[in-house]
């Protein structure tokens, strides 16, 4: 029996076990599911998916560190310095400084209004966005990060990397299906982690950051 | 230190009244009263059937040490991630397809989620540390846009215990 990860979210298909929600029977080989069978995680197809092979240890990448422009706290752009205060909201907020939490949270306000006018584009502008943070930001950043053996930048790395992957593939799949995708579905987002699931059964746990899904908020059409 | 209640995992058994020598934890909030909380007593704490009270310490230890390399990664992806949010919100806004709305309103939660995490992870994860008083002062000491509410700043620098920072690195 062989086991197949989707590169999207991590996802495993496990020929043993098989897929039974999906009407895909414990022992089914790979090649026997059908070429319409998506994954349940994040609804990515079967050529998303790999293989998993013992000793399949690839080659470490070269340390080849670009060095980014210095981006000093006084050259944040609004949009950064909301993100960075809407965060020290929550991080207060878990230590009940509720005070705080709302004093950080009307700054966040604040420079996001500021920001506003910033953003005109189209959904292919975030995928063409996304697809760069996959192919050189992500990259970079794991490098440098476990060349400085941080644990805590590897750890939103790792978590940041899978959300985008999966947002891209959404991204992907709308640009096919367009409102079809969405049809009779339900949309939700993970308030830790960013994660996004289409579908009407929520996994127990978030796969990407493991909370339990009473933290996944439903967002409703409106 | 003194006792917090999630209020999401209290059952309502009230052992914690029973036990608290001061009243700090009976009150109308569903918090405890951190003036009337003994320092470190947690005998509430080891009261509670849920499991729904902890301790919050007073001072913190000084984030993990960030590079200046992690640093630039870091943000760099965070202004993509701002980007994105920003043309999500864009779409949010001016799009009359509830659909494209619905997916737009994901898409910018999502991404600043993702934002928020990154400059964290860049030195700013405790609202009390060095870095964060650094960066409120900056706002003070620097041209900011018009309307900037400079009496939510200054409220911060002097409620948020900066000095309990334990910042010996």
């Amino acid at each position: 029996m062989r086991k197949y990860t989707c590169s999207i979210c991590g996802y495993v298909y496990d020929e043993a076990i098989g897929d039974p929600a999906r009407g895909i029977a414990p022992g089914t080989k790979w090649e026997d599911v059908p070429e319409d069978w998506h994954c349940p995680l994040c609804g990515a197809t079967k050529a998303d998916f790999a293989e998993d092979k013992i000793n399949n240890k690839s080659a470490t990448p070269e340390l080849s560190i670009v060095e980014n422009e210095a981006n000093s706290m006084s050259e944040l752009s609004f949009g950064e310095v909301s993100a960075l205060c809407s965060n020290l909201s929550k991080g207060c907020a878990k230590q009940y400084r509720l005070e705080e939490a709302e004093l950080f949270n009307q700054l966040a306000e604040f420079y996001k209004a500021k920001s506003s006018i910033a953003g005109a584009g189209q959904l292919k502008d975030i995928s063409t966005l996304g697809e760069r943070d996959l192919a050189s930001g992500y990259v970079q950043a794991n490098l440098i990060a476990a060349d400085a053996s941080d644990r805590g930048a590897l750890r939103a790395l790792v978590w940041g990397e899978k959300v985008t992957r999966i947002l891209n593939s959404i991204l992907r799949r709308y640009e096919k299906q367009q409102d079809t995708l969405l049809e009779n579905k339900h949309l939700y987002v993970c308030d830790i982690c960013g994660f996004v699931y289409i579908g009407d059964k929520l996994p127990d746990i978030c796969p990407v950051c493991k909370v339990p899904n009473e933290k996944i908020t439903e967002i409703k059409r409106r | 230190m003194h006792a917090i209640r999630n209020i999401n995992l209290c059952t309502k058994d009230c052992l914690c009244l029973y036990v608290c020598p001061t009243g700090a934890t009976d009150t109308e909030t569903g918090q405890i009263d951190a003036s009337r909380c003994l320092d470190g007593c947690r005998i509430c704490i080891d009261a509670c059937p849920s499991h729904a009270i902890s301790l919050i310490p007073a001072a913190f230890p000084a984030q993990q040490r960030k590079t200046d390399t992690v640093k630039k990664t870091l943000l760099s992806l965070a202004e993509s991630k701002v980007k994105q949010e920003q043309i999500a919100a864009y779409i949010e806004k001016n799009t009359d397809n509830p659909v494209l709305k619905q997916l737009a309103q994901v898409l910018c939660i999502s991404n600043q989620l993702m934002a928020e995490d990154l400059i964290r992870e860049s030195g700013y994860m405790l609202p009390q540390s060095q870095n964060v008083q650094d960066f409120l002062k900056l706002l003070l000491d620097t041209d900011q846009p018009e309307g900037f509410p400079k009496e939510v700043v200054e409220r911060l620098l002097a409620i948020l215990n900066l000095e309990n920072l334990d910042q010996t690195e």
